[in-house]
């Protein structure tokens, strides 16, 4: 029996190897050679694409980066409890809403970044809307800054934090939140304290889903941005594209799987300590 | 199906297989016309595989293997001297290319390969400004690119060799400049500007400079025209400080196996009536002098896509750029953009 069970990890295994541990082997080669005359890959092998990853400029893109996805993963976060909640506790409507949630994934992310450009820009729907109504005169400067950069990365992710929130309340069992009004919570309080902590390992998964993606994204800060300012994802697309530094960009990627795993890690293990 | 079906299919699929051969070209995207290549095949009796490019560096990645399955590629005139150094080029034969004579004199012997011993010029553009006609005074210089009434509705674009080139020539320093010095100066210049942009953007500020959201962007004359077609308010200007040209080349790899037809096909581009529908079809500028007098005057004698002889002399042809350089460059775009 348990030899047939590890046949079917074989795909799961071809899977991780072959789009997983192979890449990831070739980007840490690439990290360690030169960087050709004109692009490309050369001998020696060299560690200096590490040591320019101390220059303060790229440490702080990486740590505006940071700041960024840690801003849009909080953003979710607020957005994405009280929805969660809220559909967990609608009974037969659940599965329409939970459809709602999932649609915007029935189009391509490119195609809702650009519908956004078209919302957002001077002569976009929401600053014609606004200039009709006679409540603005000159367009609001709503594109191409940090504002427009956290919006699309909210848009983006916040089903990733909504579904696994939700799995969890689903879950829930309504007799804990009665027993807690038995014992005197008010309905706040039994949130606060029963609901909220119960929840926790749905918002941990939530909030990794959203942070990581978000660090290293590269479309939206390109598209809403407008190149204005740069995040590590920008960064590495860069040097393998104008920049032809392949080594330099393998690094920047190498360096930021390495400091999510660590975060990841830590955060997954204080989540344990905690229950 | 019996056998005697079966096998005649079998017969079918190996008459159109083997033996009609495939040539497999690479190109940029909208840089060719609908009929080029389906009048090639049916007139050489060949298939031909077709796939397009956004960019320099994308086409490079994957002809650098040396690999690639690839026979004919489009690389723009500064990346000939880097794919020579790797070995990548085929030389060309001249017996196999009469339809070279076809070519603009301007374009015949240039610096990057002066006997077209490796390339053949296809069809070239410049960076310059494009500017709704409202702005006053109209923007004719690098230079007025630093105009604050300009704040907030001006691009530039998103390329560090357009925006340092643009920044050096306001500086009156060389366009290709590979000294540390001059080129931090141009960073600074480029920083001192950001404020006033409204984003770095490429061919996305069409629509924008079309809808009126952008006055004035630093933009490429083919997508420039695009916005003038579509709004007439539009107009583009070929900086007096000197702009980039540049020229995109049929090459052929040194590792396609089918020379012969690679040769055939870039001969068949070159015939002037090919040309033309080509660069009537995609409206870009041929290099090509006997296509260029068969477009209609409109198109010939649009200003912005073929300027005037005393102002294509203004133009400058950017050189391949030396690894030290490149890599300078690239650290003070980083810096530009982070500033």
């Amino acid at each position: 029996m348990s030899r047939l069970r590890s046949w079917f990890l074989v795909p799961a295994w071809l899977w991780m190897g072959g789009l997983f541990a192979a890449p990831f082997a070739i980007v840490l080669a690439y990290s360690f050679l030169t960087r050709g005359a004109y692009g490309g890959l050369d001998l020696p092998w060299t560690l200096e694409s590490y040591q320019r990853l101390a220059d303060p400029l790229y440490l702080s893109i990486l740590l505006r980066s940071f700041l960024m996805a840690a801003a849009a993963t909080a953003i979710c976060l607020v957005l994405a409890f009280p929805l969660a909640l809220f559909i967990s506790r609608s009974g037969r409507r659940r599965n329409l809403y939970l459809q709602l949630v999932i649609l915007p994934f029935w189009s391509s992310f490119l195609v809702r970044l650009y519908a956004w450009l078209f919302l957002l820009r001077d002569t976009g729907l929401i600053n014609t809307a606004l200039q009709a109504l006679h409540l603005i005169r000159e367009p609001l400067p709503l594109l191409y800054n940090d504002g427009a950069v956290l919006l699309g990365l909210v848009y983006g992710y916040l089903p990733f934090m909504v579904l696994p929130i939700y799995a969890t309340l689903e879950r829930l069992d309504p007799a804990l939140l009665e027993a807690a009004a038995d014992l005197g919570a008010r309905p706040f309080s039994a949130l606060w304290r029963v609901t909220v902590p119960l929840s926790a390992p749905g918002i941990r998964a939530g909030v990794i889903l959203v942070f990581i993606p978000c660090l290293g994204a590269y479309l939206t800060p390109d598209l809403l941005g407008g190149g204005r300012s740069v995040m590590i994802g920008n960064l590495v697309q860069n040097q393998f594209t104008t920049a032809r530094d392949w080594p330099f960009g393998a690094a920047v990627s190498v360096a930021l799987m390495a400091v999510v795993t660590l975060l990841v890690v830590l955060f997954l293990r204080r989540g344990e300590e905690a229950l | 199906m019996n056998r005697r079906v079966f096998l005649a299919g079998l017969g079918v699929l190996a008459a159109c297989g083997p033996s009609r051969p495939r040539l497999n070209v690479y190109n940029w995207s909208n840089y060719i016309a609908p009929e080029t290549i389906p009048a090639f095949e049916a007139e050489f009796g060949v298939r031909v595989r077709y796939a397009t490019y956004e960019s320099n560096e994308e086409m490079l990645a994957k002809v650098l293997s040396g690999n690639s399955g690839w026979d004919v590629v489009f690389p723009t005139h500064n990346r000939i001297p880097p794919m020579r150094h790797y070995g990548l080029l085929a030389p060309l034969r001249h017996a196999w290319l009469p339809n070279l004579a076809n070519l603009d004199a301007r374009f015949r012997s240039p610096s990057w390969d002066p006997g077209l011993e490796w390339s053949v010029p296809y069809m070239w553009n410049a960076t310059g400004i494009a500017y709704s006609r409202g702005v006053s005074p109209a923007p004719a210089a690098w230079a007025n690119l630093w105009d604050p009434r300009l704040k907030g509705r001006l691009t530039m674009l998103d390329d560090p060799e357009d925006v340092l080139g643009a920044c050096l020539r306001k500086l009156a320093l060389p366009f290709s400049s590979t000294d540390p010095d001059e080129l931090r100066r141009a960073a600074r210049e480029a920083i001192r500007q950001k404020p006033l942009l409204r984003a770095y953007l490429n061919a996305e500020v069409r629509d924008q400079l079309v809808a009126g959201d952008v006055l004035v962007a630093q933009m490429w004359s083919t997508t420039a025209q695009q916005a003038i077609d579509a709004s007439p308010r539009l107009a583009f200007a070929y900086p007096a400080e000197g702009f980039p040209l540049y020229l995109d080349n049929a090459v052929i790899l040194r590792e396609s196996r089918r020379q012969a037809l690679a040769h055939r096909f870039i001969d068949y581009l070159l015939r002037p009536r090919v040309s033309a529908t080509i660069a009537e079809t995609t409206r870009t500028a041929t290099a090509n002098a006997a296509a260029q007098a068969l477009l209609p005057a409109s198109i010939r004698d649009n200003p912005t896509l073929y300027p005037p002889p005393e102002i294509f002399q203004r133009g400058i042809w950017p050189a391949a750029l030396p690894a030290a350089a490149q890599k300078l460059r690239d650290r003070l775009w980083t810096e530009i953009k982070a500033a």
